[in-house]
């Protein structure tokens, strides 16, 4: 047993790519989200409750899970707006305009930096939503918080 | 020099033009026990620029965003006895100086006085902040 350290920059990063691959750590032409103040994985179990006559305590069975990606950043002028070139469509768009235009991404969140034997990353696909830039004269810079909608499952991947 | 104090000292010296008080761009250091501003009354000295970086925003990759604060001092010492007519001015004025220090946060000034025998002494701090 161990925790998993998150003592450098290149560990605990989100990726985003249109297609899976490219949305791996270390894809090629990936966009690594940059100046995150925090990431969290949520993969929430839905649950129904009942009763019964015959128990004094309710009974309970799992419904389909609600999953989601959930961050704060600082913004970066070029990956909010967009770069307007390159392979990869939501750094050449932005990704304020793919939120906008409701487009499917692919994800993956590496827990350590995902690219080393029996290293961890989760990956999976989903929607852009969440953007609210907020600047005040006390933050001194843009912030905003972002949120993926998962779209399907999590997949967990233990680098081989 | 810091660019800051240079341009500080700029500034003064064109708001305190036609006053009873001038500007010097020496450090206000001790000669024979005495400080210049002691010894030079009526001569606005700027010292040497105080930096401190603290992190403003820690983030996952190590980019931090940190907050630069600069603070510089600035002392006049003038007659206690027989204040200056226009010394109203020359406070508002070197007050105001801080405007020339522009992509700030925040830039602020404030000052306090001394009063020892018959000489008063003017102490204006500066403090600017900006994100690196």
């Amino acid at each position: 047993m161990a925790v998993i350290n998150v003592t450098s920059g290149s560990q605990a990063v989100l990726t985003l790519g249109n297609t899976d691959a490219m949305s791996l750590p270390g894809g090629s032409d990936a966009l690594v989200i940059p100046l995150m103040q925090d990431v969290t994985l949520s993969a929430s179990t839905g649950s129904t409750r009942y009763s019964t006559l015959d128990s004094s305590s309710s009974s309970a069975f799992t419904t389909v899970n609600e999953n989601s990606v959930s961050l704060n950043m600082l913004l970066d002028g070029t990956v909010f707006f967009g770069a307007g070139s390159g392979t990869n469509t939501i750094t050449n768009k932005g990704l304020l305009e793919t939120s906008k235009d409701k487009t499917e991404i692919f994800w993956s969140v590496a827990f350590n930096e995902g690219n080393t034997t029996g290293e961890y990353y989760v990956k999976g696909k989903g929607f852009l939503s969440g953007l609210t830039p907020t600047a005040s004269i006390d933050a001194a810079v843009w912030v905003t918080p972002m949120e993926i909608i998962v779209n399907g499952e999590i997949t967990k991947v233990i680098v081989s | 020099m810091s660019v800051i104090r240079s341009n500080l000292i700029a500034q003064l010296t064109a708001n305190l033009n036609n006053s009873n008080v001038s500007v010097s761009a020496e450090l206000p250091f001790e000669s024979g026990g005495n400080t210049l501003y002691d010894k030079n009354m009526k001569t606005l000295y700027v010292d040497e620029e105080q930096i401190s970086q603290d992190t403003l925003y820690p983030v996952l990759d190590r980019t931090n965003l940190n907050l630069n604060t600069s603070t510089l001092n600035a002392f006049v010492t003038l007659d206690a006895k027989t204040q200056l007519s226009d010394i109203n001015s020359i406070i508002s004025n070197v007050l105001n100086a801080k405007s020339v220090i522009t992509n700030t946060i925040t830039s602020e000034s404030d000052y306090d006085t001394e009063i020892v025998l018959d000489k008063i002494t003017y102490t204006f701090e500066f403090r600017f902040e900006k994100t690196v």
